[in-house]
């Protein structure tokens, strides 16, 4: 009966869609062209006395410079590589343990099951910083690839819990038994059946992961637990300008506004994610 | 022989939970069977013992004589191949991420029968009554009952011997369950249905032979026309007579 | 007396109407059925008629209920409308019951509401000696359990009677019934209509009895209206409308509902 109504709800809300689709797209591809630019071309030398001491912007420093006289924007241009570089590396680990868990514990007998979802339950509560500590002491040393691994140990439960639920509906579903009953085996039914159709939801979550990921990695570098300078992440700038934040608030205004807009725009892309990759919803009528 | 025989089939957790008694019945190559029961008489436990996704807490199925394994992968290969099924919720049993051809070529695939498929699942489509062009579009594109059409066209394509239809046609309406049921009819020439349903209309129209289970057990069984003539169980007769018939 | 007028109406979404010049009347302690298919707009009908349309559906044309517009009158107009004039029946009893309320409360609630309607105070005692009265009513056995027992404790059947308890508690002139025992097995069924029927002629309520199916819409009604695809294509009473239809879409579902009827015959 209301059949209509969603349609035309359908049509309003997936023009809205398009359109945080499209600012995400711009916020994200922005940061992803500095982020490649990066491998070819910065303005300064990240490390070098370019100009003088806590200077404001200006043509020649579009973000001003820090205490030690280096350019900012050359600073947080790496850093949205740095930050792309986490984001997708933390997720793609929290993907690879997680969805595999996550199926696993769908599929797992009653007692399996629900010791991996306490498993989950338990990663979840733990403090990611506290994992992050943890990872450190293990590989010795803070650096990308200790915050990535932390990050993504600590995504990966959230990922492992949502893919376990996920996929248990879809378990349910008579689409399932009818595949059993056709002879499929079940690695078929995962990968035919069970990853397409869990996969809008998990890859509208990845997006917001990655979103998380990023502002959680700027929390670890700002407590010393990130990558070291000169791959310094906005985390760390915005550490380093907090004892000048009355005399120079720009250092921190500018890396605070790299991370909030590439974090919006990973948002608004999830967001907009929604309705890609559903057939029932690509409906044109 | 029969293709199909339950022999003292008992089904429960426990002995106290037990949601099956002891049922015994035969299903033989293209007669028709209708198994009819309310909810909680335990139809769709033997469905799912007969789809092989449970085992019996007692008593044996056979197939061609073999004792149905759901272990034994190279039996149960041939038996899935000879026993096909359609399923009540045309929405919830059609994923809707593949198209009809994917859909429709699923047991073709999953039985590894070499291909091409195409021909195979036209064929289908063609027995169904579905136009060709129904082969590149998803499920949300169809109605109810074409949807229920897709369904019967994957339980077909393989050519199996029978057919469980689990109230294959409960969740249509009127006009659209009565072509289904006329379909059915039609293909049930070429294969059996065991067709499992509340509804004895359907089940009349269709099925040569009756069972009437109530409770976990078989109450009546045997010629349709015998039992609508002369009922015996008062189980049966009740059922009879809460049917809604037309004013005359 | 006519107890709901609908008069051309007509519901639409954007630019497309989903139920197209609709004119139904039932006149008190009439029993008409509204039979049609999925998509047919019966359901939205019935909406309309107790003005809970959803709010991007637009309605015209004219529903007078007991007297009174619906079309276009305010939500506190409406209020002393619902239960007073009419009550309705869902199909489906598990989510029409509140999962958390025990069924005893639940059915006292709208016999406690019609009792303040009607100026009336009711101590606890007589509240509860009117919510069993009721449970008799509705012929369910076991009393003392049911009304200490949560909706999901008790049987399907058993959980329609609480509902049509309910809707018996308001005392309504008219009773809408939306499906109310497709959800239920057949034995079940036979049950629910006939204790439907009965109660509807011992209370001399009308009863618009909405639903997909012609032989159970032939056990209670006497009128019955067709819907096809938002139209009325024929009514009148059961009688000649099943017995003789006019219309194609009429014939085909009376053949198709016969079919299944000739089938229970046993053979000559």
């Amino acid at each position: 009966m209301t059949v209509l109504a969603e349609q035309q709800e359908d049509s309003a809300r997936r023009t809205r869609r398009s359109l945080t689709l499209s600012i995400g797209l711009l916020l994200v591809g922005l940061h992803l062209a500095v982020a490649l630019l990066t491998l070819v071309w910065i303005p300064y030398d990240p490390t070098g006395m370019t100009g003088g001491r806590l200077e404001a912007p200006s043509w020649a420093h579009w973000a001003g410079t820090d205490r030690l006289g280096r350019d900012l924007f050359t600073q947080i241009m790496i850093g949205s590589r740095i930050a792309l570089i986490v984001g997708a590396g933390a997720v793609a680990i929290a993907a690879a343990i997680g969805v595999t868990l996550g199926v696993l514990a769908a599929f797992a007998t009653r007692y399996l099951d629900d010791a991996l979802a306490a498993t989950f339950d338990i990663l979840i509560a733990f403090p990611t910083l506290l994992l992050a500590m943890l990872v450190v002491a293990a590989t010795g040393t803070a650096s990308l690839l200790s915050a990535i691994l932390a990050l993504g140990i600590a995504i990966s439960a959230i990922v492992a819990r949502l893919t376990r639920i996920l996929a248990k509906r879809v378990l349910a579903m008579d689409y399932i038994t009818a595949a059993r009953t056709a002879g499929s085996s079940w690695p078929s039914i995962v990968f035919r059946h069970l990853l397409p159709n869990i996969w809008p939801t998990l890859s509208v979550n990845f997006a917001l992961q990655f979103g998380l990921a990023v502002i959680a990695e700027a929390s670890l570098s700002y407590l010393g637990l990130g990558a070291p300078p000169p791959n310094a992440s906005w985390g760390r700038l915005l550490q380093e300008a907090q004892g000048t934040v009355y005399t120079a608030p720009f250092g921190a205004v500018a890396p605070g506004l790299a991370l909030v807009s590439l974090v919006i725009g990973m948002n608004l892309l999830a967001d907009g994610l929604r309705d890609i990759g559903d057939p029932t919803r690509r409906r044109s009528r | 022989m029969s293709m199909i025989a339950v022999e003292e089939v008992s089904f429960g957790y426990s002995r106290e939970q037990r949601v099956l008694h002891d049922v015994s019945f035969a299903i033989r190559s293209g007669v028709n069977v209708g198994l009819v029961g309310e909810s909680g008489s335990g139809k769709s436990t033997i469905l799912k013992l007969l789809l092989g996704l449970a085992r019996p807490s007692a008593g044996k199925i056979r197939f061609n004589g073999e004792a149905l394994e759901p272990g034994d992968r190279a039996f149960m290969r041939r038996y899935r191949r000879a026993v096909q099924a359609v399923f009540q919720d045309p929405y919830s049993s059609l994923d809707p991420r593949q198209k009809v051809e994917g859909i429709v070529a699923e047991p073709l695939r999953a039985l590894g029968i070499p291909g091409p498929h195409r021909p195979a699942i036209e064929a289908a489509l063609h027995d169904v009554g579905l136009p060709m062009d129904s082969i590149s579009r998803y499920p949300h594109e169809f109605s109810g009952g074409q949807r229920q059409r897709i369904a019967i066209a994957r339980a077909i394509v393989a050519r199996p011997q029978l057919i469980l239809a689990d109230e294959a046609v409960s969740a249509l309406d009127l006009s659209t369950r009565i072509r289904i049921v006329e379909l059915l009819r039609a293909l049930s020439k070429t294969m059996a249905i065991l067709f499992v349903s509340h509804d004895l209309g359907v089940v009349a129209s269709l099925c040569e032979e009756i069972i009437i289970l109530e409770r976990g057990r078989i109450v009546e069984s045997g010629k349709t026309a015998d039992i609508l003539a002369h009922p015996q169980h008062p189980y049966t007769q009740k059922l009879l007579a809460s049917v809604p018939r037309m004013p005359v | 007396m006519t107890l709901l007028a609908i008069d051309g109406l007509t519901l639409s979404i954007g630019d497309q109407a989903l139920v197209r010049d609709l004119s139904l009347s039932i006149a008190g302690g009439e029993r008409l059925g509204l039979i049609g298919e999925s998509g047919s707009g019966k359901s939205l009908t019935a909406l309309a008629a107790i003005g809970l349309l959803p709010p991007d559906i637009r309605a015209e044309g004219s529903i007078l209920l007991d007297g009174r517009q619906v079309i276009g009158a305010r939500e506190e107009d409406l209020l002393p409308l619902r239960g007073a004039a009419v009550a309705t029946v869902f199909q489906e009893p598990l989510t029409a019951l509140d999962p958390l309320m025990k069924v005893g409360r639940q059915v006292a609630e709208p016999l406690a509401r019609r009792y303040r309607r009607e100026g009336k105070k009711l101590d606890r005692k007589a509240l509860a000696r009117e919510v069993r009265d009721l449970l008799e009513r509705v012929s369910l056995p076991d009393i003392d359990r049911i009304v200490n027992a949560y909706p999901y404790e008790i049987s399907g059947g058993q959980r329609q009677r609480i509902a049509i308890a309910m809707a018996l508690a308001c005392r309504p002139k008219l009773l809408i019934a939306d499906e109310p025992t497709t959800a239920l097995d057949v034995t079940t069924q036979a049950e629910i209509l006939d204790l439907l029927s009965d109660l509807v002629r011992e209370n001399g309520m009308a009863l618009l009895f909405i639903s997909h199916d012609l032989p159970v819409v032939a056990r209670v009604a006497e009128k019955v209206a067709v819907l096809r695809r938002g139209e009325v294509v024929e009514q009148g009473p059961v009688t000649s409308v099943f017995g003789a239809p006019a219309h194609e879409y009429t014939r085909t579902l009376v053949s198709a509902a016969a079919a299944f009827d000739k089938a229970l015959e046993p053979a000559q």
